[in-house]
């Protein structure tokens, strides 16, 4: 405690001032000890309200106006985290147990022996620290999950839940938050010519700082794809703007591509990105091959090169971060790319939303009573079965 | 995750082991930045026996990395298993940070 321990003592004897003051003059000339001085209970209180440095109260039970007993039931009103010591007479347990009913942390007594309280001051001292520290460790702890809570408004804000009904193809996004928020966001755009843009990304921390990043990945995002033909142009951009103000080293993940349903070509480009998985009709699957690109806001100046696959008709890609293949079971497997596979193998999927479900379900039941330690995102793009 | 150090040919080498993800991220940056001198001018990171690193422990590597950078001094990985290796290529970070086989063949390379 920096300041001076301040105790209030409640007594109507005149004499208990300047003995007190006498007795423990050691200990108010080293600071550790302040008094302060009351005759009765109603006295006392005015002095608590007025003084809100007040740490404890040692109070005397019989005194005139209001007694020590009826003054400890009213020392909570005003600031319940104020510890009382009573003075009693010697032997009055009837009195010692109604006050420690009524609250008080201990008691001394009479005649007052000075070495005795100094060891009861202290020990309530002690106490009364534990009890401030857990109140502010409790403090932070609510500080922290209201952060928790804006990053996890600020992430779901800005996932798309509607998506583009085209002619001729399927989209769909999900996101299974972790409870300590992630990072992840997925996001539908809409280009000229009637293609739509894809884009997840996954940003590299948790918390406010990666939620706000984030949200200046999606918007940057969204700029750049308007204004650049090629995914590849697009991730450029993006990496450029994201390094040019980037002290915390945070980076993101993404997987760009630009859909065109006139004939089913998907040119992606891809920054650090989980390879998006391309599944056929029938079920069989293969990862688009990697396009070499770096994660974005790391070093600027960099080329990101794509690629172009195309989709037949009835035709899926799955975009999808690493909280579906980095997924573990209780016994510390990884869920993995051949298990996601499998998923589609087993069952061939129908529709886009279907895939979404089909690979947030297994993943739920592979991981079993392990705790989801990241977001569980995919995008799944789906080309129309009947050629339009 | 733990990390132990010993200094040779002039390089800290720096072994990793265990897990990094988000949930102790922060104790890698601090283990990382309590083991690395203020002299020091070659830091080789040895990940053989790390099992596993999330996006989170890739950011330690590149802050300290960065950091580094400021006292001329140069951060390198060696020894990736398999699947550190595949996480180093898909998120780019090989093209960022020099990814050596194994300590000898970053020595011969750096000139440590």
């Amino acid at each position: 405690m920096e300041r001076a321990f301040k105790i209030l003592v409640v007594d109507d004897e005149p004499d208990l001032e300047p003995l007190m003051l006498q007795r423990m003059r050691r200990s108010i000339r080293r600071g550790q000890y302040q008094f302060v001085f009351a005759g009765n209970g109603v006295q006392a209180l005015e002095r608590l309200r007025e003084d809100e440095e007040i740490d404890m109260v040692l109070s005397d039970i019989n005194m005139p106006e209001m007694d020590g007993l009826t003054l400890l039931q009213q020392i909570p009103k005003v600031d319940p985290n104020i510890r009382s010591v009573i003075i009693s007479a010697y032997g009055d347990m009837k009195n010692i147990r109604t006050a420690m009913n009524r609250g008080a942390f201990d008691f001394v007594t009479k005649p007052l022996d000075f070495n005795d309280l100094r060891v009861t001051i202290d020990r309530t001292v002690k106490h009364l620290l534990e009890w401030r520290g857990a109140l502010s460790a409790r403090d932070r702890l609510v500080a922290l999950q209201n952060e928790l809570d804006m990053a996890s408004k600020m992430q779901q804000s800005i996932l798309p839940t509607v998506f583009p009904e085209g002619v001729g193809y399927q989209v769909s996004g999900s996101m299974e938050p972790a409870r300590s928020v992630g990072g992840d966001f997925y996001d539908v755009l809409q280009l000229s010519n009637d293609r739509i843009g894809l884009a997840v990304a996954d940003v590299s921390d948790k918390g406010v700082p990666a939620a706000l990043f984030m949200m200046s990945s999606r918007t940057l995002l969204k700029g750049s794809a308007i204004g650049c033909e090629k995914p590849g142009d697009a991730l450029h951009e993006v990496n450029d703007l994201l390094n040019e103000d980037n002290e915390t080293a945070m980076f993101v993940t993404m997987v760009y591509g630009v859909y065109d349903p006139a004939n089913g070509k998907l040119t992606y480009a891809n920054g650090g990105h989980n390879s998006p998985l391309l599944v056929r009709a029938d079920g069989s699957s293969e990862l688009l091959p990697l396009t070499g690109g770096v994660a974005l806001g790391l070093v600027p100046d960099l080329e990101y090169h794509q690629e172009t696959t195309t989709l037949a008709p009835g035709e899926f890609v799955i975009f999808y971060t690493d909280g579906v293949t980095e997924a573990m079971n209780e016994a510390e497997e990884e869920f993995g790319v051949e298990r996601l596979q499998n998923i589609f193998a087993e069952s061939p999927p129908d529709n886009a939303q279907g895939v979404n479900k089909a690979i947030l379900e297994t993943v739920n039941k592979f991981a079993g009573n392990a705790s989801q330690s990241d977001d569980i995102t995919c995008l799944t793009l789906q080309r129309g079965k009947m050629r339009s | 995750m733990s990390i132990s150090t010993e200094r040779a040919n002039g390089a800290l080498i720096a072994k990793a082991e265990g897990r990094v993800d988000g949930a102790n991220a922060r104790e890698f940056q601090d283990d990382l930045e309590a083991v690395i001198g203020p002299a020091d001018k070659l830091v080789l990171l040895d990940l053989e026996n790390l099992s596993y690193i999330s996006s989170a422990g890739l950011r330690v590597i590149l802050l300290v990395a960065r950091t580094l950078q400021k006292q001329k001094a140069t951060l390198a990985v060696c020894s990736l298993s398999s699947s550190i290796r595949e996480v180093f290529e898909i998120s780019g970070f090989d093209k960022i940070i020099p990814v050596h086989d194994s300590r000898e063949d970053a020595m011969a390379k750096l000139g440590g």
